[in-house]
């Protein structure tokens, strides 16, 4: 095991990264990907939180007994250098396409209710120029970051007091009143809402305290939790069920109940300075993917994130349809669900091979 | 180093290079403010719309246009042929229709256009007219300043029209949607050189069915929770009539939970001035045993009047109030329009109603 890495995380940036990490576009339609369970969605954040909680452990037990290897390193320490290449190639190709999904999304989003006029591909140049800015800075940049992005955009839960105000409180009940298919259909879209927090397995080597990594991680995970129980819970009150599994981006809607006599579209307002979000998610996993990049090929060159953006811009402005674009997005998405298993299985082998592994 | 400044520097001027004539200048946008819609057969529409304009050469302060179609978007595209700019949604206000385009059960397609386009808030107002919706804004008001204004300001909250429900795009998107609500919309009427608020329209589902008058519509606003509420005018009785400021009021309702055989008992506390009376063969209330005789005849009087009138809307199965709701919460598995209209055909009500007549005015 090398000791080269640099540890420069501390328990504040572990607890921002999950938490930003996990809120990125993905909020944004949560009551959408819930609304197989028409009202009764209100309480599934918190159902997800104890899932991420759970399913944190795992990955934070096998990051201890590599301290200093990301997972990258651990797959193929773990399962030999080609099948452990082959799986981080893979990895890479997936965050990439998350990265993909996340900014496509927003862009179409700004699109649709900021620049309706204009085509987006300059605004995506801005966007990845700056991206290229914050990756090449380092995990440490990115978790200060997403301290700013949080408290930047914290004062937003504030936009949501007109449609509380409208709402009507009695669609919480009845409680739990939904089907194990209706539970299925939705967890299953809605969880990759939560997704986010299982990039510790690659920041942890750079974690001071590694020991109190888990509470904090799991502070991050609660903290977003809460959140978006915000979100559904106001998007519940707020609309019918019609409205719920129609309106695209619930958040959008929320914010456009609001009125101040000197603003009038404050969802606007809000769908920009969503950008800080979408920045300290999808610069999270670019850095994942250049890390892992690095492991592949060429570990001393820097020409990798240069490499993995182009490719970002490329998909982006291609014009691929969007059936077709929503078919990878998908198929990416339950490969991520895989993902989330990963540290059971390499756990498994970790025990079968722990002797040679210790060589 | 000092390269990268001069480079950073000279991005600022890369601005000047961008394509011109992308963005339209706002001196060449004509925003449209009002749409109004009337009926002229099942696909087609007939789309006129009121846009302010600003140049001072013009005759008139308002631009009205007119097209039939079958699409608005298609109509606002015809409608720019006609204008002389480019013509946009972005400052809705007012969406107008005639009571035959609601009466047939249009409305939502529309609204929901309207909905879905980012471009437009979800605040612009609804209000239906009797008669044709194009008619209003065709009209002249001499002393008003735009039709524009004029449209908007009367149809937005106010403390004297608190019976208009102040249906937006979301709320009647909402209603409609909602299996446990209907929705309520204002009623226009042009009078000579004035709009005024007649009626309340009362949709099920889709389509308008009924209008009430605005003193009933005041006891949905106040069942709906909504705090300042309009002059209460309750006529009793021999030739008596009063005026009730309402302070404060609280509801309450209470559900059976029983969707088979449904009642609710609703509990209204009002907390009022006195602010005019014409009692017979009483000039003045002198003393607080009258005024609390008073009370009592007004309690009485506003339970008859809340339970007719409910009971009038129940049996066509319209639910403004959204009454169905206190059944359909206690209610497992999947709510349909169907139960509700059952609910409603079903529904047994007991009214309980608690005036306070708190003052009565400086004069004795």
């Amino acid at each position: 095991m090398r000791l080269t890495q640099k540890k420069v995380l501390t328990k504040v940036h572990v607890l921002f990264l999950v938490q930003s990490c996990l809120i990125g576009t993905g909020i944004l339609q949560i009551p959408q990907k819930l609304s197989a369970m028409g009202y009764s969605q209100a309480f599934m954040p918190l159902f997800f939180a104890l899932i991420a909680t759970i399913n944190l452990w795992p990955m934070l037990w096998l990051n201890s007994k590599f301290p200093n290897n990301n997972l990258f390193q651990i797959n193929e320490i773990l399962l030999g250098k080609t099948i452990g290449k082959f799986i981080n190639f893979l990895l890479i190709i997936l965050f990439t396409i998350v990265c993909i999904d996340a900014i496509s999304s927003y862009m179409l989003l700004i699109q649709s209710t900021a620049l309706p006029e204009q085509t987006i591909t300059f605004p995506i140049i801005c966007f990845l120029a700056l991206l290229i800015y914050l990756v090449r800075g380092g995990i440490f940049t990115i978790a200060r970051f997403s301290i700013m992005a949080f408290f930047i955009t914290l004062p937003m839960v504030l936009l949501t007091k007109w449609a509380i105000q409208k709402g009507e409180f009695s669609h919480f009940f009845p409680l739990f009143n939904f089907t194990l298919q209706e539970f299925y259909e939705a967890s299953k879209n809605g969880y990759l809402s939560f997704l986010g927090y299982e990039l510790i397995l690659f920041y942890y080597p750079y974690i001071i305290q590694q020991k109190s990594a888990f509470k904090y991680a799991t502070i991050g995970i609660w903290i977003s939790g809460v959140l978006m129980l915000i979100t559904t819970g106001v998007s519940v009150m707020y609309f019918s069920e019609w409205q719920l599994s129609n309106i695209e981006y619930a958040v959008l809607n929320i914010f456009k109940a609001g009125e101040y006599s000197f603003i009038e579209r404050i969802d606007i307002i809000g769908m920009t300075l969503w950008i800080f979000l979408v920045y300290s998610t999808v610069a999270l996993y670019l850095w994942a993917a250049n890390e892992g990049f690095k492991t592949l090929i060429l570990p001393k060159s820097q020409i990798h994130l240069y490499i993995l953006v182009i490719s970002i811009f490329i998909m982006l402005i291609l014009p691929i349809s969007k059936y077709l674009k929503m078919k990878i997005f998908t198929i990416n998405n339950y490969i991520f669900y895989l993902l989330l298993l990963w540290p059971i299985f390499l756990i498994l082998i970790y025990l079968f091979r722990k002797k040679q592994v210790h060589q | 180093m000092n390269i990268r400044l001069l480079l950073i520097f000279l991005l600022l001027f890369v601005a000047g290079c961008s394509e011109q004539g992308k963005k339209i200048p706002i001196e060449e946008i004509d925003m449209i403010g009002i749409m109004a819609f009337d009926y002229v057969d099942e696909k087609i529409k007939k789309l006129t719309v009121a846009i302010p304009q600003y140049s001072k050469e013009a005759e008139k302060d308002t631009m009205v246009y007119s097209v039939e179609t079958d699409l608005v978007s298609q109509g606002i595209v015809k409608i720019e042929a006609q204008s002389d700019r480019k013509v946009v949604l972005n400052q809705l206000r007012v969406i107008l229709v005639s009571e035959e385009f609601a009466r047939k059960g249009h409305v939502r397609s529309i609204v929901e256009h309207i909905y879905r386009n980012a471009e437009v808030g979800n605040k612009a107002l609804i209000a239906v007219v009797k008669g044709r919706a194009d008619s209003i804004l065709y009209a002249e008001y001499p002393d008003k300043p735009n039709i524009n204004f004029y449209l908007n300001d009367l149809l937005r909250p106010s403390f004297n029209t608190a019976f208009n429900p102040n249906t937006n795009v979301h709320d009647f998107i909402y209603a409609t949607t909602n299996l446990t609500k209907d929705a309520s919309v204002p009623y226009l009427e042009l009078l000579d050189d004035k709009v005024e608020i007649t009626n309340i329209a009362l949709f099920k589902e889709d389509v308008m069915v009924e209008t009430i008058s605005p003193n009933e519509s005041v006891y949905i606003q106040a069942l709906l929770g909504k705090k300042s509420i309009a002059p209460l005018v309750i006529e009793m009785p021999k030739d008596t009539k009063i005026s009730l400021n309402l302070v404060k009021s609280k509801f309450k309702i209470e559900s059976n939970k029983d969707k088979h055989q449904p009642k609710l008992t609703i509990h209204i506390q009002m907390k009022a001035t006195l602010s005019e009376y014409n009692i017979e063969h009483l000039d003045k209330l002198n003393t607080w045993k009258e005024i609390s005789h008073l009370e009592k005849s007004i309690n009485r009087q506003v339970e008859k009047d809340i339970k007719a009138f409910i009971e009038r809307l129940n049996k066509q199965q319209i639910d403004p109030i959204g009454l169905s709701e206190y059944f359909r919460k206690y209610t497992y598995g999947k709510w349909t329009r169907a139960m509700t209209d059952k609910v409603l055909s079903k529904l047994e009500l007991d009214v309980n109603v608690k005036t306070i007549i708190v003052n009565v005015g400086t004069l004795k």
